[in-house]
């Protein structure tokens, strides 16, 4: 008996940009029902070749059959019409519209004279959600979903049929589908995966997170600098094999962490509050120190964040820096007391997509470089060079930042903190989204700060990076601060279980929540 | 802004120009295209304050008011017997506080661009008709009208005028920290803001400027026509805006130039003058006119999304 053909594949796929080889001869190959892992640094060409099967780039070389049968993909409606179905990182739903809608907003169901039909609507969509295993009410506005539940919309939604002529989802392709989720919903997330693949839909799911790789996965491929290194299934390689193919150097060491000497107070937090958001929270920060500070999405990590750095005023309580109580109305008051925010958005909050590697870098700095409200390119990228060198920013001082991975742009953001002096840094979620190699470097900066007497408020979802790169960590629930271990006796259970808001370790049975 | 897109501008002028030159051999002269220059400068003047206010993301439709309302105010003063030089500031200062009242409206109170300079665009186009009764004021002494009828060696005053603006104003752009953050708050005014950029102060300014603008352009208009009139200005806001968007800079804030915003300003006067020529009537010109303006943006979009293309991130 001849196996059947593969739901899709790839072959040879190449795509180049002005200066760069974006994928060099990539190959791709996954049966149906099958969740192929798909792995890579970022720039290594994962979204590229993403890219190229839902029709957003056109390849430039190489073909690509589904089923077999050779297909040709221009377009966007090309995909569609070939069953191929994308959930981008960033969610596309309309917030003002319901969960029914969302789902049918291509194909809505209508009645004479082009009225929308409700109750059919409704109908079908309930139908598909209950296939698959769903409990959401359709008729409920998105905006008032959780970010779970918007991407399960999200998910319906693609395998909606678009109109009455397309096929159903035969390929369903999810970008890092995990990142804004808590790990109960990452567990539903799973089971609808699972359920999805038992029906025979070929799933490419790309990841940063190795413990996903394992649980999900049946077979992986690797891509590093635009090809394709390794593509084998998942019982044949470990963590660490994989890490060094995407990297193409050992990690041995994930957290290179060295210990600082502990200076003196740098900064000292007095039952600060913030209606909604903040209740009584206190903390001292001592040169040379990592405080790491735990907790669940929405247990207050980033307010307490955003009010130490200025951005937010606090209702009640006050902040000492170096003995002085001060009062921050705006970013720039704490900017003068040496306090630097690393935000946790990046795109939203932390660069200036249009301006370049070195504006960006000089943009808290104007003041100092200019003579007369006089500001030089020059003595901006003489500022921007040598924090580029340090961070290993691979992009010249002039280059749009709108050009760089992930891992380049979050240096970048660490680097406008490097010129001044500052000497708290607020790290929210430095690491998100950052390719391995990055993140080693990350984690070598934070040692370098540390040793030049800086203190560091990192703030994580990942939970062995925060046990693995902090002095001390506090466990935030519910906008208090539950528990503060020493890194010592830290362990995962503990710091679960009081970010779960419980009082012992019943931590196992809760899972790896805190990874939310 | 790639440089294919830059080129486009400057070769649609050159083509304009070319078409025009064909049509009429009138058109490339030195006397008429001083006198395009002539005519050409005032939007090109307005279009400064509108395209420092567009790249930081916002819109200013007061301008032609203002134009009005600083021009009356320069009339009267003039009117009154005033010397010259307190004339000129009280213009100066009537179109930069009408600037600063939307800056402060949109910075520290959060209105929209788009309502606070409505509003304003009437404000300002009321008073100006309230102290002038609706009445032009007329007459004025030589020594200013040389403003306007002036000549250096053989280039009109209201060119040198133009020219000055825009080199100050690409200093300002391009050389100041003023500059970067206008480009900056356009682009990401949260990240600019937690880079500890004084954002709304800098934004009050933006309008500011654009209020001076206007009042520079309101000296020019006066002198040129030896009247103040309330009714002066009007549109303006929308050939500026045309100016600028034809000019290449994105309406979404934090990207474009000055140059295409002068490139910009320079078709539309080329435009006009050349169907002034042709003799095509004036009905038939706004026409064209906005034809172009639509014209130009689709390709300028289409260039972009090329472009965009062609220079995506990769990942």
């Amino acid at each position: 008996m001849i196996a059947p053909p593969p739901a899709l594949e790839m072959r040879g796929i190449r795509k180049a940009f002005p200066g760069v080889v974006a994928l060099d001869g990539v190959d791709l190959s996954l049966n149906a029902g099958e969740v192929h892992m798909l792995l890579g640094e970022n720039g290594a060409g994962k979204s590229t070749l993403m890219k190229i099967l839902s029709g957003a780039y056109v390849k430039d070389a190489g073909e690509i059959l589904i089923d077999g049968a050779r297909v040709e993909i221009n377009g966007p409606r090309d995909a569609l019409a070939r069953g191929i179905r994308v959930i981008y990182q960033e969610l596309n739903l309309v917030p003002q519209l319901s969960a029914a809608e969302n789902i049918f907003l291509g194909a809505l169901p209508a009645r004479a004279l082009g009225i929308v039909d409700r109750p059919a609507l409704r109908d079908r969509a309930s139908r598909l959600l209950a296939d698959l295993g769903l409990t959401i009410d359709p008729r409920v506005r998105v905006d008032r979903l959780g970010l779970a539940q918007r991407q399960m919309v999200e998910i319906a939604k693609a395998l909606a049929p678009p109109d009455e002529g397309t096929p159903a989802a035969r390929v369903l392709v999810m970008d890092e589908p995990t990142s804004a989720l808590t790990s109960r919903e990452v567990e539903q997330l799973f089971a609808l995966i699972a359920r999805l693949a038992a029906r025979g839909v070929a799933i490419v799911y790309i990841t940063h997170r190795m413990d996903e790789v394992f649980r999900v996965g049946q077979r992986v491929t690797v891509l590093r600098d635009g090809r394709r290194v390794a593509s084998q299934p998942l019982g044949e390689v470990t963590v660490s094999e994989l890490v060094r193919l995407m990297a193409n150097r050992d990690l041995t060491d994930h957290y290179p962490k060295v210990r600082a000497a502990r200076g003196p107070e740098l900064l000292r937090v007095e039952h600060v509050s913030r209606a909604g958001a903040l209740t009584d929270v206190s903390l001292t920060l001592h040169a040379g120190e990592v405080l790491g500070i735990a907790g669940l999405l929405g247990a207050g990590r980033t307010e307490l964040a955003r009010v130490i750095a200025g951005a937010d005023a606090c209702d009640e309580g006050r902040v000492i820096v170096a003995g002085a109580a001060v009062k921050f109305r705006r970013p720039s008051d704490a900017i003068a007391r040496g306090i630097g925010l690393l935000p946790e958005d990046r795109k939203a909050e932390g660069l200036v997509a249009g301006l370049t590697v070195a504006r960006n870098i000089a943009l808290p700095h104007g003041r100092r470089l200019s003579r007369f409200g006089f500001l030089s390119s020059r003595r901006e990228d003489a500022l921007a060079r040598p924090i580029g060198e340090e961070l290993r920013i691979k992009a010249t001082p002039t280059q749009p930042v709108r050009l760089l991975s992930g891992g380049n742009q979050q240096k970048v953001v660490l680097g406008k903190w490097l010129a001044g002096d500052v000497r708290v840094f607020v790290f929210d979620e430095p690491t998100r989204g950052v390719d391995v190699g990055s993140k080693v470097e990350i984690y070598n900066l934070m040692n370098r700060l540390t040793a030049r007497g800086a203190a560091i408020v990192m703030i994580s979802s990942e939970l062995p990076e925060l046990l693995g790169m902090s002095d001390r960590i506090l466990v935030m629930h519910r906008g208090r601060i539950r528990a503060e271990l020493d890194a010592a006796d830290a362990t995962e259970e503990r710091v679960l279980s009081a970010a779960l808001g419980l009082s012992s370790a019943s931590a196992d049975a809760a899972g790896r929540e805190a990874e939310g | 802004m790639n440089r294919a897109r830059r080129f486009g501008t400057v070769i649609g002028l050159i083509v304009l120009c070319a078409i025009l030159w064909i049509l009429t051999p009138y058109f490339l002269t030195v006397s008429n295209l001083l006198n395009v220059a002539e005519q050409t400068s005032i939007n090109a003047i307005v279009a400064v304050g509108m395209t420092f206010v567009i790249l930081s993301g916002g819109i200013d439709l007061s301008v032609g008011s203002i134009v009005a309302l600083a021009g009356v105010t320069l009339g009267i003063a003039l009117r009154d017997g005033q010397p010259l030089a307190l004339a000129l500031t009280a213009a100066s200062a009537a179109g930069v506080v009408c600037g600063l009242v939307n800056g402060l409206l949109v910075s520290q109170g959060g209105l929209p661009p788009f309502i606070v300079t409505l509003g304003t665009m009437s404000i300002a186009r009321g008073a100006a008709l309230l102290v002038t009764e609706g009445r032009p004021i007329s007459g004025f002494a030589p020594s200013f009208r040389v403003l306007a009828t002036g000549r250096v060696g053989f280039v009109p005053a209201p060119v040198i005028a133009t020219a000055v603006v825009y080199l100050a104003a690409h200093v300002a752009l391009t050389r100041t920290t003023f500059g970067r953050y206008v480009y900056a708050i356009g682009g990401n005014e949260e990240a600019t803001r937690l880079s500890g950029v004084a954002v709304r102060f800098h934004k009050t300014m933006i309008y500011g400027v654009s209020g001076l603008m206007s009042a520079i352009a309101a000296v020019i208009l006066t002198a040129r026509l030896n009247s103040a009139q309330p009714i002066a200005g009007m549109m303006y806001e929308l050939d500026a805006i045309a100016a600028t968007v034809i000019g290449g800079t994105s309406l979404m804030g934090g990207d474009g130039t000055l140059g295409g915003t002068l490139v910009g300003a320079l078709i539309m006067g080329v435009l006009r003058n050349g169907l002034n020529l042709l003799g095509v009537s004036s009905f038939l010109q706004q026409i064209v006119i906005g034809a172009v303006i639509v014209v130009a943006v689709l390709l300028d979009t289409v260039l972009k999304r090329d472009g965009g293309r062609r220079f995506q991130g990769r990942q």
